[in-house]
C-alpha cells in the first residue's frame, strides 16, 4: 500500500493499541534481524580482511624462513636499506604530485564544463570518464605501447616538434614521470565528475548577487566557488591519497619498479620482495608501512564527512 | 575589457572549448592509439616510416580475428563474465542487507560496524594478497576463478553499503512504522519501500561492483595460473604476450576489447551512475 | 631403476591413496592416478606440444591422468605460482622452477636423491652448475630439468661483425671443437670485444646487453665479473665484492656501455631478442630464442646468426646460464608417480625428442647429452648453434656463484649486480660507493 494510506491507517484510533503491541514485538526482534542481515558483511570483513590483515602483521614479525619470531627486526632492517628509503621517496612524490595534479586538472575541467550550456555538457562529461572506466591494467598496456622505446608515438610527436626523444621507461626521472602521468590520466575524471556535481549544488543566487556587486570571474571563484566546494575538495583529496598510495597496476605493467627501483611504490616493492625473492615477512613489513599514512588520512576523512553531514 | 558582452562571451566560450579540446586529446589519445594500432598490419606497426598516428597502409581486422581464433581470449572473456555476474549479485545482496540493517535496525555495535566497514578501504589488496594465499588455499580455491568471487566482494561491499546507507537513511521513519503496523515484515519493507527509493543508488552501486570485478588485476594475477581459469585483465597482460616478439597489434586489440564492456555500461547508464553517486554522498 | 620406480608407484596406487577431496584445485588430490604439472611455457614455437605429447603418452601407458599447465615466466608468473602453492600447501604435483626459485621453497619440496642418483648412474654426471643449484646440503632439493635450461653464448650477426669490425666469429668458433685455433680463441678477449663493439656501433648496429632488473642482465654480468675474478661472496660467507677485480670489471663496463643503446636500462627479458630480430642489433648475450623466432619471421636475419663463446677475461672464461629445475611438492598426493614421470623425462630417449623440439634451445644438464646432433645440423646457418652448449673452456655459472645457495639465490633474485652497475654507468654513482652499497646489501642477505 502507498505510504500515505499507511499513515492514515496507522493514525486511526481503532488500530492504535494492538499496533503498539505489535511494534514492541517488532522492536525486540529488530536487533536479531539486524544482526542476521549484517552477518554476511561481518563475515566477509572478518574472514577476508581482518584476519588476513592480522596474519600479515604476524608474518611481518617473523624471520625470512618463517621459523622464528623476530619482533620488529624486519621493520628496523628496512629502515637501514637505501632501497627502502627510495621507495618511501617515490611513494611520497608519486602520491603528492599525482593527487594535487588530479585535483587541479579535475577542477579546471569541471569549471569549464560547468560554464557550458547544460545540454552541451553531457557529451564532454561522458567522454571524460573514459580513462577512468577502462580497466587500469589494460589501459596501462596501451600506455606501455605509447612509451615503447622504438615505436613511441610520444617520441614521434616530440621529434616532429623539434625536441629530442625520451627514454620514457629506462631513465629514472622519465620513468617516474611516465608512471605519474598515467595515474593522472586515470584519476582526473573522478575528480572532475565529483567537482562538477559539487558545482551544480552551489545556488545560482550567490553568483548572481556577486555579479551585481561587480565581482569578476576570478573573484567569484575565490570567494564563492572554492569555499562552497571546500568539503568536497577535502574529501576527494583524502580518498585519492589512499587509493593513489596503494597503486599497483600501473607500475607493475609499465616498469615493474625499475629502472633500478626508482619507480617502486610500497605495493609493488612488497610484491617483489615477497614473491620474486621469497622473503614474505619482509614484503609484509613493507606493505604495513602504508598503514599509518592511510590511517591518518582516514581519520581526517571521517572527521570531514561527519562535519559535512552535521 | 575589450568588445561587447557578446564578443566577450564568445571569446570565453572559445577558451572553454579550447581547454576541453586539450583535455579530450589527453584523455582520448591512448584509446585512439590502441584502436589505430589494432587495425594496422604488422608491417606497418613495425616500420618506422610514415605517420604512425594514422593508418596509411590499409586497415585490417586480422588482429581481432587472430585474437578469437588463435589465443585464449574467448576463454578469458568467458571467465570474466562468469566471475563478474555472481560477484555483482552477491555483493549487492550483502550490501543491501547490511545497509538496511545499519541504517534502520539499530543494534549494539551498529555504529562501530559502520565505521569499521569504512576502515576496510585502508587495507589495500597489495597488502592482503600474501596472507590471502593461505585463506584461498585453505578453501581449495587456488587457481580457480571462484577465488575471485570470494575476494572481490571485500572491495565492493564496503563502498556499496556506505552508498546505500545514505539513501536508506533519508527515508522517513514514519514509513517504516506505518508498514510495520500493517504487518509488513522487514523483508517486505526492504523490497517495497526502501529499494524503490534507492534505485539511483542501486544502479550506481551495481555499476561500481561491475567495474571492480571486471577490472581486478592483482588478485587474478596472484591466485590464478592456468589459462583455462584466467580472466581478461591478467590474461591479456600476461598471456597474450607470446615470448619474445610482442605482437602489439593483437595486444592492443585484446586490451581494447576487454575494456569495452565497462565503457558500454557507463555509456548507457552514465546519468544514473552520476546522479546515484552524488545524490547518495550528499545524503551521507 | 625405472622398473622399480614403476612398481613402487603401482603399489601406492593399489593402496588406494585417496586424498582429502579439496574443492576446486587441484583436482589431482581426489586420488592416486592423477598428476598435475606446472611447466614453463617454452618460448620456442612448438616445443610445448612435443613435451605434452610425451607426458600424455606416459600417462596413458601408466594409467595416470595428467594435466599440464604451461605457465609463462613473463611478469614473474611462474615465480608467483611457486610462491602461491608453497604458501597454500596445495597446487600442482610437479612444478618447474627457474634457476633459484626452487631454493626458496626447498623445505617444502620432496628430496630427489633417488631419481638423481638413478640418472647419474645410467648416463653419467650432471654438469657442475646443476650440482651447485640442485644439490644442497647433501640433498637433491630439486631435479635438474633439461626443458628450458639454456646458456648465454653470444648470439652474433656474423655478417655485420665481419663487415664492420673485421672479426669473423665463425672462423674463431667453427662448428667443430677440434677445428678451433687456440691462438685465435685466446685472442677473443674483452679488449677485442670492446674494439669490435665500438666499430659496429659506429656503423649503426650496436651490441645490446641489458642492465636492468631481469634475468638476462644477471646472466651476462655475473660471468663478466667472474672472468675478472670478482665475486660478490665466497663459499664461506665472506663478502668479497669490494675488490680490485670488481673495480677493474666496472671500469671495463663503463667503456662498453658507451657503445650500447641507452634503453638497456629499461629492457626486459624479451628486449634483447627483439633487438636482434629487428636487424638493428649486431650481438646479444642470449640463448637461441631470438634466432628461432627470426627463423620464423625474418629468415634473412636468422641465416646470419652465429652462436659462440663469450670473451675471455684475466681469470678465464665464464658463461652465464639459466637452468630450470623440477620440484615435487612435499604436500603432493602422488609423489611416487611424480618421481617416476620425472625419471622417465630424464631418459635419453625423451631428452632427445625435447631437445629437437626446442630447436637446440634446451641445453641438457647431463654432460653426455651434448652429443645430440641438433646443434651441428640445424640451420640456417649450418653449425650456427654448435657452440650453444659449452664446447670450449668456459665454465658455466649462475650469478651469485660461489656463495652459499640461500644467499646466492638472493644475489640473483634481488638483481644486485645489474643494479650496482646501473648506478655507476647510468646513475653516475662513484664505483667505490656503489660497491659499498652492494656490500651493505650482501650483509642484509645473510639475515635468516
Amino acid at each position: 500500500m502507498s505510504p500515505d494510506t499507511a499513515a492514515v491507517h496507522a493514525a486511526s484510533p481503532a488500530r492504535v493499541a494492538p499496533a503498539r503491541a505489535r511494534l514492541l514485538v517488532h522492536l525486540r526482534s529488530r536487533s536479531a534481524v539486524g544482526v542476521v542481515m549484517t552477518l554476511p558483511l561481518i563475515l566477509l570483513i572478518v574472514g577476508l580482511v581482518a584476519y588476513p590483515f592480522v596474519y600479515a602483521i604476524y608474518l611481518s614479525l617473523l624471520n625470512k624462513r618463517e621459523t622464528a619470531f623476530v619482533g620488529l627486526d624486519n621493520f628496523r632492517f628496512l629502515l637501514t636499506r637505501d632501497t627502502f628509503w627510495l621507495v618511501v621517496q617515490t611513494s611520497f612524490l608519486f602520491t603528492s604530485l599525482a593527487v594535487v595534479w588530479k585535483a587541479i586538472l579535475g577542477l579546471v575541467l569541471a569549471l569549464v564544463i560547468h560554464t557550458l550550456p547544460p545540454r552541451g555538457q553531457r557529451v564532454w562529461r561522458g567522454l571524460s570518464l573514459i580513462p577512468w572506466v577502462m580497466p587500469l591494467a589494460l589501459s596501462s598496456l596501451g600506455w606501455w605501447w605509447i612509451y615503447e622505446p622504438t615505436h613511441s608515438a610520444l617520441n614521434w610527436v616530440l621529434v616532429l616538434l623539434g625536441f629530442s626523444p625520451k627514454s620514457w621507461l629506462a631513465d629514472p626521472f622519465w620513468a617516474r614521470f611516465s608512471v605519474i602521468l598515467v595515474n593522472i590520466w586515470y584519476g582526473t575524471p573522478f575528480f572532475m565528475i565529483t567537482y562538477l556535481a559539487g558545482l551544480k549544488s552551489i545556488p545560482q543566487e550567490l553568483y548572481e548577487s556577486s555579479a551585481i556587486d561587480g565581482a569578476n570571474a576570478a573573484q567569484r571563484l575565490r570567494h564563492i566557488t572554492l569555499p562552497m566546494l571546500k568539503n568536497i575538495i577535502a574529501i576527494t583529496l583524502l580518498f585519492s591519497t589512499i587509493v593513489t598510495l596503494a597503486t599497483f597496476d600501473i607500475v607493475r605493467v609499465l616498469t615493474r619498479g625499475g629502472p633500478r627501483q626508482w619507480t617502486h611504490l610500497f605495493g609493488t616493492y612488497a610484491f617483489e620482495l615477497g614473491i620474486a625473492s621469497g622473503d614474505v615477512p619482509l614484503g609484509a613489513a613493507v606493505s604495513l608501512f602504508m598503514f599509518p599514512i592511510l590511517a591518518v588520512s582516514a581519520f581526517f576523512i571521517l572527521r570531514g564527512i561527519r562535519r559535512s553531514t552535521s | 575589457m575589450i568588445g561587447s558582452p557578446r564578443a566577450r562571451r564568445a571569446a570565453a566560450l572559445l577558451v572553454c572549448y579550447g581547454i576541453i579540446g586539450a583535455f579530450m586529446v589527453f584523455f582520448l589519445f591512448p584509446p585512439y592509439w590502441m584502436a589505430v594500432t589494432s587495425l594496422k598490419t604488422n608491417q606497418e606497426i613495425e616500420s618506422l616510416e610514415g605517420i604512425p598516428l594514422i593508418i596509411q597502409k590499409g586497415a585490417t581486422l586480422k588482429h581481432y580475428v587472430d585474437l578469437f581464433t588463435k589465443t585464449d581470449f574467448l576463454v578469458y572473456l568467458k571467465n570474466s563474465v562468469l566471475v563478474t555476474i555472481p560477484t555483482v549479485l552477491i555483493s549487492m545482496v550483502i550490501s543491501v542487507m547490511a545497509a538496511y540493517a545499519l541504517s534502520r535496525l539499530g543494534f549494539v555495535g551498529a555504529g562501530l560496524i559502520g565505521t569499521g566497514v569504512f576502515l576496510v578501504y585502508l587495507v589495500p589488496d597489495s597488502l592482503l594478497f600474501i596472507p590471502l594465499f593461505k585463506v584461498i588455499g585453505g578453501l581449495g580455491l587456488l587457481n580457480s576463478k571462484w577465488s575471485l568471487l570470494v575476494v572481490y566482494p571485500t572491495a565492493i561491499v564496503p563502498f556499496c553499503t556506505w552508498l546505500l546507507i545514505g539513501y536508506f537513511a533519508s527515508i522517513p521513519r514514519e514509513l517504516d512504522e506505518a508498514a510495520l503496523v500493517d504487518g509488513a515484515n522487514h523483508f517486505q519493507m526492504l523490497v517495497r519501500i526502501f529499494l524503490p527509493v534507492a534505485v539511483p543508488g542501486l544502479i550506481a552501486a551495481t555499476i561500481f561492483a561491475f567495474t571492480v570485478s571486471w577490472s581486478g588485476f592483482l588478485y587474478p594475477l596472484a591466485f590464478i595460473f592456468s589459462s583455462s581459469e584466467q580472466v581478461l585483465t591478467a590474461g591479456t597482460v600476461t598471456s597474450l604476450i607470446k615470448g619474445d616478439v610482442y605482437h602489439w597489434g593483437g595486444l592492443m586489440a585484446g586490451a581494447l576489447l576487454a575494456s569495452l564492456p565497462p565503457v558500454l555500461l557507463y555509456a548507457f547508464l552514465m546519468d544514473y551512475y552520476i546522479s546515484g553517486l552524488t545524490a547518495g554522498s550528499t545524503k551521507a | 631403476m625405472e622398473q622399480t620406480g614403476r612398481r613402487q608407484f603401482l603399489k601406492t596406487t593399489a593402496a588406494g591413496a585417496a586424498a582429502a577431496g579439496v574443492v576446486g584445485f587441484p583436482r589431482v588430490s581426489r586420488g592416486a592416478g592423477k598428476l598435475a604439472l606446472g611447466l614453463w611455457d617454452h618460448w620456442v614455437p612448438g616445443a610445448n606440444a612435443v613435451l605434452k605429447g610425451i607426458i600424455e603418452d606416459w600417462g596413458k601407458a601408466n594409467k595416470v591422468e595428467v594435466t599440464i599447465d604451461f605457465i609463462t615466466s613473463i611478469g614473474n608468473k611462474l615465480q608467483l605460482t611457486g610462491a602461491a602453492e608453497s604458501r597454500a600447501g596445495a597446487g600442482h604435483d610437479i612444478l618447474a622452477f627457474s634457476t633459484w626459485d626452487g631454493t626458496f621453497y626447498k623445505d617444502k619440496l620432496e628430496p630427489m636423491n633417488d631419481v638423481a642418483d638413478a640418472v647419474i648412474k645410467k648416463y653419467g654426471p650432471y654438469n657442475e652448475n646443476a650440482m651447485y643449484l640442485n644439490r644442497q646440503g647433501g640433498k637433491w632439493v630439486t631435479l635438474p630439468s633439461p626443458i628450458g635450461s639454456h646458456t648465454y653464448p653470444l648470439e652474433t650477426r656474423m655478417d655485420l661483425w665481419k663487415k664492420h669490425a673485421g672479426i669473423d666469429v665463425q672462423a674463431i668458433f667453427p662448428a667443430d671443437a677440434k677445428k678451433r685455433d687456440k691462438k685465435k680463441v685466446d685472442a677473443w678477449d674483452w679488449k677485442m670485444f670492446l674494439e669490435g663493439a665500438k666499430k659496429v656501433h659506429a656503423a649503426g648496429f650496436p651490441v645490446g646487453a641489458s642492465i636492468a632488473e631481469n634475468t638476462d642482465s644477471n646472466d651476462w654480468l655475473g660471468p663478466l665479473f667472474a672472468t675478472y675474478g670478482s665475486f660478490p661472496m665466497d663459499e664461506k660467507g665472506n663478502i668479497t665484492i669490494a675488490s680490485d677485480a670488481t673495480l677493474a670489471a666496472i671500469d671495463y663496463l663503463k667503456q662498453l656501455v658507451q657503445y650500447m643503446p641507452k634503453d638497456i636500462y629499461g629492457w626486459d627479458d624479451a628486449s634483447n631478442n627483439r633487438w636482434l630480430i629487428s636487424g638493428k642489433g649486431s650481438a646479444v648475450f642470449n640463448p637461441p630464442s631470438a634466432w628461432t623466432v627470426a627463423k620464423r619471421d625474418r629468415i634473412e636475419v636468422a641465416a646470419q646468426v652465429w652462436h659462440h663463446d663469450a670473451p675471455r677475461g684475466v681469470k678465464g672464461r665464464f658463461r652465464g646460464s639459466l637452468p630450470f629445475t623440477w620440484g615435487v611438492w612435499g604436500f603432493g598426493k602422488n609423489k611416487a608417480a611424480a618421481k617416476d614421470l620425472l625419471l622417465h623425462l630424464s631418459q635419453k630417449e625423451q631428452q632427445w625428442k625435447t631437445i629437437t623440439a626446442s630447436q637446440g634451445y634446451d641445453v641438457p644438464q647431463t654432460v653426455a647429452f651434448s652429443s645430440h646432433p641438433v646443434w651441428t645440423e640445424i640451420e640456417p646457418p649450418k653449425g650456427g648453434q654448435y657452440n650453444s652448449p659449452v664446447r670450449g673452456d668456459e665454465r658455466l655459472i649462475v650469478a651469485g656463484w660461489p656463495a652459499k645457495q640461500e644467499i646466492a639465490a638472493q644475489i640473483y633474485s634481488k638483481w644486485l649486480l645489474p643494479i650496482m652497475v646501473g648506478k655507476i654507468t647510468s646513475g653516475g654513482t662513484a664505483p667505490k660507493e656503489a660497491v659499498k652499497w652492494a656490500a651493505g646489501e650482501l650483509e642484509g642477505y645473510k639475515r635468516g
